[in-house]
């Protein structure tokens, strides 16, 4: 069995305005996680915590098998970390950052980074603050890349960049998992990236993990369910009802446990399915939020 | 020194190698002018400490307040490092940055004072001054590694420069030396000693503080 490139127990990380709350998460190697949330869900303190920058206040931490943060000199030979507002030394070159990180890494591969300089189109000469932002963010790529490393922590990688930028940049990373061995930890809020990439994903909203699951399960069990409800028929409950909205004898009800009970429960209360429309990744993060959101003590 | 100390090292003096080359070079024009008469001596010595307290300023704001502030710390940090040897390297970077332009500006006044018309009883006062630059720059460091902060940094420097201008008052009213400062020798008296030992020796505490106290922060981000 191979060593899970994370695992997460009940990690606390505790600040004055906003607290990660038994944050628990297992990515497998060959694996993309997509981290789904809103702004200030917890997902660059999880990162920063995967990358031994943030401390845990309670709760393990490992990564690529080490002990975060008391080995993360160690694990982040084999990580690599890009950040939407992490910034390279403005005065000096690519080409420079380029030699620097791979002064540093034993495993640089020169041939992969000169394919990365041609496939995005950089310029090694030119000096980083001369960069716009969408060629930042794929410098920063590539010098993560290059080092060939088994696990990449990405900090919401596609903020900002134009969608040819973000295509180029998710192009790549699909190209980066042909090693089944490595594997991706992407955080983004927009879902529409992450749907394109990731095998698993997790919702992260105000510091809690409140689902995580293989994507494809979640797109087969969230269901937005349009019901015809005669006026003397009482509504029946339906298996994972997370939502319901009532408009004259049209109820529409979403349901994160769409499966053959829901048909056999409405059947049995007399009441006709007009019809079952699939959600998209979008609908069921919103879904689930405003859900959960709900259940959360105040 | 490990392989990752040492290449952090070096980054950094590479990327601060027009400000210590620069400084050299100002310094040393400083210094030229000190024996061409009595107000180019002043003029020269005055120059020497702003040169000193710019680069102190620039070394310490670019290399620390900064990077921490233009978010490059997530790059170096992303690096395999841990926090302390990141530490580690960011204090004897920044202390190499400074000390070998002080060391050479100090032998080139040492030189100079012993060469020209200049009275050799003023290199004492001359010795205590830069010495107290020196801890002023190991201050400022350990203030701006400890906090992280532009405020407290600004603070430090106000602080720092202002205590320049009393310095020189309270080391001239000292009869160890005002009684020597004119004469033909450099007279070393126990007192004089005393300061420039304080002062460098305040300079390494406060550097070996900011070490413990910076490597045992939770969140370096």
């Amino acid at each position: 069995m191979t060593t899970p490139a994370i695992e997460l127990a009940h990690v606390e990380k505790v600040y004055r305005y906003f607290r990660l709350s038994d944050a628990s998460l297992r990515l497998e190697a060959g694996q993309i996680m997509g981290l789904v949330g809103p702004n200030g869900a917890g997902k660059s303190t999880t990162i920063r915590i995967l990358m031994g920058m943030i401390r845990q206040d309670r709760g393990e931490v490992r990564v690529l098998g080490r002990s975060m943060p008391r080995e993360q000199a160690a694990a982040k030979r084999d990580i690599g970390f890009v950040s939407e507002d992490m910034r390279l030394y403005g005065a000096a070159t690519l080409a420079w950052h380029m030699r620097f990180v791979a002064s540093i890494y034993p495993d640089w591969d020169a041939k992969y980074a000169d394919l990365l300089v041609r496939r995005f189109n950089l310029h090694p000469d030119q000096s980083i603050k001369a960069l716009s932002h969408g060629e930042r963010v794929k410098a920063t790529l590539l010098l993560a890349l290059a080092h060939r490393p088994r696990l990449l922590l990405l900090d919401e990688p596609t903020t900002g960049l134009d969608p040819v930028a973000r295509h180029e940049v998710l192009a790549e990373l699909m190209d980066a998992l042909r090693d089944e061995h490595r594997a991706i930890l992407f955080s983004s809020h927009n879902t529409h990236d992450v749907e394109q990439i990731s095998d698993v994903i997790t919702f992260l909203d105000r510091g809690r993990v409140i689902d995580s699951s293989d994507k494809e399960t979640f797109l087969d069990r969230w269901r937005r369910v349009h019901l015809d409800l005669p006026p003397d028929v009482a509504m029946p409950v339906l298996p994972g009802t997370v939502d319901t909205s009532v408009s004259g004898r049209v109820v529409v009800v979403t349901t994160s446990a769409y499966s053959a009970e829901v048909h056999a429960a409405c059947q049995q209360a007399g009441v006709t399915i007009r019809e079952v429309q699939r959600m998209t990744l979008e609908e069921i993060f919103v879904a689930n939020v405003m859900s959960k959101r709900g259940e959360m003590p105040s | 020194m490990n392989s990752i100390v040492r290449h952090l090292i070096l980054k950094d003096l590479y990327l601060m190698r027009w400000l210590i080359g620069g400084s050299i070079v100002a310094g040393l024009l400083s210094l030229a002018m000190m024996p061409l008469g009595k107000i180019f001596a002043y003029v020269g010595g005055v120059s020497l400490i702003c040169v000193l307290i710019v680069l102190n300023i620039f070394l310490v704001m670019t290399n620390v307040v900064q990077e921490k502030k233009d978010k490059v710390l997530l790059f170096i940090l992303s690096l395999p490092v841990s926090t302390r040897e990141y530490t580690v390297a960011k204090v004897l970077a920044n202390t190499i940055a400074f000390t070998v332009p002080w060391l050479v500006l100090t032998a080139a006044n040492i030189v100079m004072i012993d060469v020209s018309q200049i009275p050799n009883g003023i290199l004492p006062f001359w010795l205590a001054v830069l010495a107290y630059l020196l801890f002023y720059y190991c201050s400022l460091l350990a203030v701006s590694l400890v906090t992280e902060s532009t405020g407290w940094h600004t603070t430090a420097i106000i602080i720092g420069n202002v205590s320049v201008n009393f310095l020189i008052p309270i080391l001239l009213s000292r009869p160890s030396v005002t009684a020597h400062g004119d004469g033909p020798v450099a007279v070393w008296t126990g007192d004089i000693l005393a300061i420039i030992a304080v002062e460098l020796l305040a300079g390494v505490a406060a550097l070996g503080l900011a070490v413990y106290l910076h490597s045992r922060r939770p969140d370096f981000v």
